[in-house]
């Protein structure tokens, strides 16, 4: 497969995962925020722009951190790169580039979303808004799987998937973080209890923490599920797998692939075995969830050289031997 | 029952009327089935044809928009049809068309006898901007330069089809002719059925056996090279490519080393042999040609020179649909297949002639004037339609620069029921057409015509302007087997 269209597969994945994932994190401050009016105190925004890494886009477009301006900008900024509607749009730009690639049903679905968010007023209700696209997105990964062949463009979109799930699960965990409590005595309260039942509802969690580890919510527990799970899609540990099965399917043909799939084999071998869960309990959750993102950005930059970003050419060596020899791709521009 | 047809407005030649009263026997059974449609009828099959049209994707971006914003082609519910009659003379018209072209082609870049017989003057040849040096001496597969044509035809007054112009560079719309039908067939199937419709979707079929006949290696690797997403006509780069099973690479997909061109794949290098061209020969090869071209691909014209790969069409056709050149292509008929041109051309005025310059100065408000590099509908005067001052200035950059002009009589181009708004009332009302069919060509010069086309409408009223970047619509052309009852314009 040309690298080109295999990258803007694993994109389209990706944006689309993205934008789901935006979705989900909008929701659990929803659902947090209903509890505000006991701790009106409590800055409830300024955590969901550092958890999307916004914070910066975000204050050369607004002055002040509000609901409606967040919101706003997460749903609807035509430039930000975590903003729904620039997912979306990417989401279908790729599409367009691989249409012979996905099938029809994908993309005349993922089109008329695109058209559908085109039209004014679409995003200005926010709730109604944000469960249009968690819906959408669930149906999108319905066609994916049931519509495609689960030939190498399939492997390379759910690529893309499971590695932005994996960041992104993570990323919703840093909301317990950021989000600090009115004060230590709160720590097993009610809000917090609250909050960690939110977080669990917003990654559809709650129905499997429950059936698992019944009524009481342990943040022990909560993390356990959401990193290490092999059966949760939407763990760290499931969506982990979901990479290597796809690197497998995709095969190694070259040196640099073999070590992606080497790296992601060390990654999910410690989130089946032990390591992880010492790891979590030893470096405190700030620093795990740190070191998991970090892998996965090491896997998303070695997957980028291996099969997007080089060639290998044969080239004749000083006793004129061939010899294949790995290049860059010339940068794009 | 009001007919929600008119006839107010209809050129002397109408597809559908024999006279203003009278309705052609071939249409009639169309016009009924839309009168019981009614004007509700019409309206709500129009705009599933236009939700379908969008969803699908299939629209072009438009230039001049900041955004380069998506719209679609307007697509027409009134079929225009094709006697099998009509359409034979069409048919063998085009292949012999292409047949010379192509045998034109083969000899300019080569021993040039038509230049030094004097048929064609070797200026109007070695002079053009459109004349590619680098394929002087360059030897194309079984000597073929045009395999994929697209042939403009009007009809006039006379009823008689007319040759507008050759497209024998990157011909588009094909696409438009496959969709409009699959629309057609979705929306409105009764009527389909009730004619005998020759089928239009092999088309990507009769191109990929063309493209693949190009190459003497087994299962040879065909890709289609678009410009990318940005390109107009983008939507139709990736419906052949998918169409055809090829690869839809862009300039940054293929690399050249040691002379064969190879596509970047996930498992490394992949030969190409034959790649179908949808880039203007000039962004093609940064070493041949514009050096600061980042669509094309290095080295490539060494590739096709060392014929590791074929290029179609081959770079440097536009030698031989210059506007200006058109004027000799009955003389080239003549010369090389020493036949008839079957179909007529248009008399045309070429700035480069004294003569015909000063016939062009004093009856400019006459003649339709249009630059010889330009295509897309830009920089076309239509003497009738401008003012005063459009007609001064146009005399003076015409008089500045001669050689880029050619002038032809106003036609009458022929007018077809089209559901559009006028006067205020919605209704099936008159408007111009054209015709563009499309052929393929193999190595043994074998031309084959795909029996329908793209008809191209001006949705304005009055407007003799058919392209779709000008306001332009489409219609789905119907050519009816041979045994259809069958009803001659007499």
């Amino acid at each position: 497969m040309l690298s080109r269209i295999a990258r803007n597969i694993y994109e389209l994945g990706q944006q689309i995962e993205r934008a789901e994932n935006i979705a989900r994190i909008l929701d659990v401050n929803r659902r947090m925020s209903l509890e505000q009016g006991y701790f009106s105190e409590l800055d409830v925004w300024s955590p969901m722009l550092a958890i999307t890494r916004s914070r910066e886009a975000f204050d050369t477009v607004y002055d002040e951190v509000t609901e409606q301006n967040v919101m706003a900008f997460l749903i609807a900024d035509t430039e930000h790169p975590y903003s729904i509607r620039f997912c979306l749009n990417e989401a279908r730009e790729m599409a367009r580039t691989v249409r012979e690639r996905i099938s029809e049903e994908m993309w005349l679905y993922l089109n008329r979303m695109y058209h559908d968010i085109q039209l004014p007023g679409k995003t200005d209700r926010h709730d109604a808004f944000l469960i249009d696209i968690r819906q959408f997105c669930s149906a999108f990964h319905g066609l994916v799987d049931n519509t495609m062949s689960h030939g190498e463009s399939w492997n390379f979109l759910r690529l893309g998937v499971g590695l932005e799930r994996a960041q992104m699960t993570t990323r919703i965990l840093e909301i317990k973080y950021h989000l600090l409590l009115p004060s230590a005595d709160e720590i097993g309260k009610p809000l917090d209890y609250h909050q960690w039942q939110a977080l669990l509802r917003s990654v559809s969690g709650y129905e499997a923490y429950r059936r698992q580890y019944r009524a009481r919510i342990d943040p022990a527990m909560v993390l356990r599920l959401l990193n290490l799970d092999p059966r949760f899609p939407r763990s760290v540990h499931f969506s982990i797998k979901q990479v290597s099965r796809a690197l497998k399917s995709i095969g190694t043909v070259n040196k640099t692939q073999y070590m992606l799939l080497r790296e992601t084999e060390y990654f999910l071998n410690d989130l089946r075995g032990g390591a992880a869960l010492e790891q979590m309990q030893t470096m405190g959750l700030k620093d795990y969830l740190e070191s998991v993102q970090e892998r996965c950005d090491r896997i998303a930059e070695m997957i980028d050289l291996s099969f997007f970003n080089s060639v290998t050419v044969t080239l004749t060596d000083a006793n004129r031997n061939l010899i294949s020899v790995q290049i860059p791709q010339q940068q794009q521009v | 029952m009001k007919s929600i047809f008119s006839s107010s407005g209809a050129a002397p030649f109408d597809e559908a009327y024999a006279s203003t009263e009278d309705i052609r026997a071939l249409y009639q059974q169309a016009f009924r089935y839309f009168d019981v449609l009614g004007i509700d009828g019409v309206e709500s099959l129009q705009h599933s044809a236009d939700l379908s049209m969008l969803n699908q994707g299939v629209t072009f971006t438009v230039y001049s928009d900041a955004r380069g914003t998506e719209k679609i082609f307007p697509f027409d519910l009134m079929p225009r049809i094709i006697t099998a009659a009509d359409w034979n003379v069409v048919e063998a018209g085009v292949v012999q068309r292409m047949q010379a072209l192509n045998l034109f082609l083969e000899d300019v870049y080569h021993e040039q006898k038509i230049l030094k017989d004097g048929i064609v003057p070797t200026a109007q040849v070695m002079m053009s901007s459109l004349f590619c040096r680098e394929m002087s001496g360059l030897n194309p597969p079984g000597g073929i330069h045009v395999h994929i044509g697209g042939i403009d035809l009007i009809r006039n007054a006379s009823g008689d089809f007319h040759v507008l112009e050759d497209n024998l560079r990157v011909p588009s719309g094909v696409s438009y002719v496959i969709e409009n039908r699959w629309v057609m067939g979705r929306v409105q199937s009764k009527l389909l059925n009730q004619y005998k419709v020759r089928p239009v979707d092999h088309y990507p079929q009769m191109l990929f056996n063309s493209l693949i006949s190009l190459s003497n290696r087994d299962n040879p690797n065909v890709a289609v090279l678009t410009p990318g997403i940005f390109n107009s006509a983008y939507f139709e780069h990736s419906f052949l490519a998918n169409q055809m099973g090829a690869e839809l690479v862009e300039g940054q997909d293929l690399l050249v080393d040691r002379d064969v061109v190879y596509m970047k794949t996930t498992k490394g290098l992949q030969r190409v042999d034959v790649i179908y061209l949808r880039i203007d020969t000039d962004f093609l090869d940064p070493l041949a040609f514009r050096p600061d071209s980042m669509l094309g691909v290095p080295g490539i014209m060494n590739a096709y020179r060392a014929g590791n790969v074929v290029l179609a069409n081959a770079p440097g056709n536009g030698v031989a649909d210059d506007k200006a050149l058109y004027a000799y292509t009955p003389e080239i008929i003549r010369y090389y297949l020493n036949q008839e041109p079957i179909l007529p051309i248009i008399p045309t005025y070429l700035g480069s002639r004294e003569a015909d310059l000063r016939f062009m100065l004093g009856n400019l408000a006459e003649l339709v004037v249009k630059p010889t590099d330009a295509s897309g509908g830009y920089g076309i005067l239509v003497g009738s339609h401008a003012t005063k001052k459009e007609l001064a200035d146009f005399r003076v950059a015409l008089a500045a620069n001669p050689d880029h002009y050619i002038a032809q009589p106003i036609q009458q181009l022929s007018t077809h029921p089209t559901w559009v708004e006028q006067d205020g009332n919605k209704g099936f009302f008159p408007r111009h057409v054209d015709l563009r069919p499309y052929a393929v060509c193999d190595v043994n010069g074998d031309v084959k015509v795909l029996p329908g086309g793209l008809t191209r409408v001006a949705l304005r009223q009055g407007s003799l302007v058919v392209n779709s970047s000008q306001g332009g619509g489409s219609k789905d052309t119907w050519v009816l087997y041979p045994n259809a009852s069958e009803v001659t314009h007499a």
